[in-house]
């Protein structure tokens, strides 16, 4: 990474989110073992570190190493997108520092101080207790200041330069990403009313929000790396969108079977949530559609070469498509209807779920972003995978597609003996877990755990070196 | 009727191997049948192939039946499923018609304002230069 071609403010800026990102990424992942060792050898770190807290590390990192990575690559388009530099890049960086500090105050508050009185003190300096957005209130305060900074900068740019259909849909859905998040912010003491609000951040999210979200770096993405039209990529754009929305926002409903809401959610979960994989089939069609085309006219012109402009990144940009449809898509409706979700609901087949899809959707196209970085960071024209590259996406994969398969696995047996045989009682509980299949799953989990984070040490080597490589078109 | 649906059935045992393979095949033969039928049309499979697509969209209707027959689903449910299954049997060619319609214009244009929109490229990359 000697070189530096960089000229535009709003790149740069985009390469430090990254680089945060992908330290929050690795620190996720530490802690994603550690819990992982606690299933197999509960005495782990016993009272230095209980799984709770390394538990709340891992998926709290998980989501602020993604926003990082989102914010970064919203300042990564923008010149392109609308040819002029980023406004407002000065508040960008000062935001960038604050919210790097927050975040770094908040972990260690988590590792070192862990637990409060429980009372307001603990939720104002401590502590939120909502799963996957834990942030104490002060740190959740500064999120929305950081976030309304990163706003405006996006609106001014938009509207001062061109606004591509790409913009325009960045910019309507980073406000609703960032309006949503205020949802989870108040207090009640009511579990039923607070677990409503709380899935509004998480499901609109990432069932709406970051969906679109990844389907306009894929349109953007498609455009820059394959030379696909504009015009057509921006029109399945706006299909994504509407079909995204359609079925996800009222598809929180799947959320809503059990945590005290009225019976009609039962329906309304099941018909829409029904319907979300519908948009997952698409992209991933689509990908394959405009690849396919690019390449096919390419060679139509005698030219045997590939069209791709840098082929780490697409290979992350093509694992997203099928990730996003394999993790979302079919293990999202597995377990989508109440006459199922009776049986599977906190099992580990709801974590198998959730690790394929946060995996498949999101950390693949944003590891692509990296690799889009890293090439244009060294003044790189066509830039070719390394040995590392190969095995890095090998084994990140193949080791998270090997935790979902044992966490399924594991899951299936809770089904059987906790829910179906046991009726979801205390002894239930305890019976599904002590048999020999839960115990080789969590195993497995384990062992292929270590695969990701091995393949995750080889990616940053290999970000941090395929720049100096030699077989580049530069 | 309020009533009856708040009544869930219990799942027999040896049903939920099925009911989870089925309703994984749901969306792999779906992905299979918009896969084929966009391959089609783009012209990257031969139009003999097309059959195919539907057929692996039967498969797809048939393991929606067989799933929601073993969970025991509600009328509502059961409804919820077949608007699904049509869904998908729709989607794509609703899709392709509106893709071919903006290609056919795209091509248009394209063809005819060839040096303008590589003139844009390139005012696109001396900007990228510029900062
Ligand atoms: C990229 C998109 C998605 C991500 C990142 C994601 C992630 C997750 C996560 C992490 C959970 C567990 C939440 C918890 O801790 O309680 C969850 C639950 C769930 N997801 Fe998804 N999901 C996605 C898409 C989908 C889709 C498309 C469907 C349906 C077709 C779906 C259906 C469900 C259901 C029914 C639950 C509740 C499981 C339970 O608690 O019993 N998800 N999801
Ligand atoms: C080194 C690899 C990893 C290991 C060993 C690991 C391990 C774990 C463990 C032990 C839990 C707690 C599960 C429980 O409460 O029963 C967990 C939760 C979770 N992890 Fe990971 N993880 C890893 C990588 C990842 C990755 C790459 C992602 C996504 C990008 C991810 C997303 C999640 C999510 C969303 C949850 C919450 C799931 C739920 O509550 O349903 N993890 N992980
Ligand atoms: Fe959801």
């Amino acid at each position: 990474m000697a070189n530096n071609y960089l000229t535009s403010e709003s790149k740069k800026l985009a390469t430090w989110y990254f680089t945060f990102a992908a330290i929050l990424f690795g620190a996720q992942l530490l802690f994603g073992l550690v819990a992982a060792i606690q299933y197999v050898m509960p005495g782990f770190l016993f009272e230095i570190l209980d799984f709770s807290v390394a538990r709340t590390v891992h998926i709290n990192a998980l989501v602020i190493w993604m926003v990082f990575a989102m914010m970064g690559s919203v300042y990564w388009l923008l010149p392109d997108e609308t040819g002029i530099e980023t406004v407002g890049i000065g508040l960008g960086k000062l935001f960038y520092w604050v919210f790097v500090a927050a975040i770094v105050v908040v972990v260690l508050v988590y590792l070192f101080v862990q637990v409060g009185p429980a009372d307001q003190t603990t939720i104002w300096f401590i502590m939120e207790g909502r799963e996957y957005l834990e942030a104490p209130r002060w740190a959740d305060i500064g999120i929305v200041v950081v976030v309304l900074g990163f706003i405006y900068n996006l609106y001014a740019t938009g509207m001062k330069g061109k606004r591509t259909g790409i913009v325009t849909v960045l910019m309507a859905d980073m406000l609703a990403f960032a309006g949503i998040y205020l949802a989870g912010m108040g207090y009640t003491d009511n579990i039923s009313v607070d677990q409503f609000w709380w899935w509004w951040v998480i499901h609109l999210w990432v069932e709406a929000t970051w969906e679109v979200f990844v389907g306009a770096i894929a349109a953007y993405g498609l455009i820059h790396m394959i030379g696909a039209h504009r015009k057509v990529v921006e029109m399945w754009l706006w299909i994504e969108v509407a079909m995204l929305f359609g079925s996800g926002i009222l598809g929180i409903g799947h959320h809503y079977f059990w945590i005290g809401t009225p019976e009609y959610w039962w329906e309304i979960g099941a018909l829409f949530s029904a319907l979300e994989p519908l948009p997952l089939v698409a992209m991933f069609i689509h990908v394959l559609y405009d690849w396919g085309k690019q390449q096919g006219a390419q060679e139509a012109q005698g030219k045997e070469v590939s069209v791709v402009t840098n082929k780490p990144a697409f290979t992350w940009f093509v694992l997203q498509a099928f990730g996003n449809f394999l993790g979302a898509g079919v293990w999202g409706f597995f377990h989508t209807f109440p006459q199922v979700n009776l049986y599977t609901h906190g099992t580990q087949f709801t974590s198998a779920h959730g690790h394929l899809a946060f995996f498949g959707a999101y950390a693949t196209i944003l590891i692509g972003m990296f690799y889009i970085a890293v090439q244009n960071k060294n003044g790189i024209k066509v830039m070719k995978a390394t040995k590392k590259s190969i095995w890095a996406t090998c084994m990140i994969f193949g080791g998270v597609l090997g935790m979902t398969v044992a966490l399924t696995l594991a899951g299936y047996v809770q089904v059987l003996v906790s829910r179906a045989q046991m009726g979801a009682t205390w002894a239930g509980y305890f019976d599904g877990q002590a048999g020999i299949w839960f115990a080789q799953g969590m195993d497995w989990r384990l062992i292929m755990g270590v695969v990701t984070f091995i393949g995750f040490i080889i990616l940053i080597k290999d970000l941090l070196s395929i720049g100096s490589a030699t077989h580049h078109e530069r | 009727m309020v009533e009856e649906a708040l009544i869930l059935q219990d799942i027999h045992i040896d049903d939920f191997l099925t009911i989870f393979v089925s309703a994984g095949l749901v969306l792999v033969f779906g992905g299979f049948y918009v896969g084929i039928y966009t391959a089609v049309k783009a012209e990257l499979l031969k139009p003999w192939i097309m059959p195919f697509a539907y057929i692996a969209w039967l498969c797809t209707a048939y393991c929606l039946y067989l799933m929601g027959s073993l969970m025991h689903v509600n009328d509502f449910t059961a409804k919820t499923l077949v608007v699904a299954g049509l869904s998908l049997l729709l989607i794509p060619h609703a899709v392709y018609y509106m893709l071919r319609r903006v290609h056919e214009e795209n091509e248009y244009i394209h063809e005819e304002n060839e040096e303008y929109v590589h003139e844009e490229n390139e005012q696109h990359v001396q900007a990228k230069n510029e900062h």
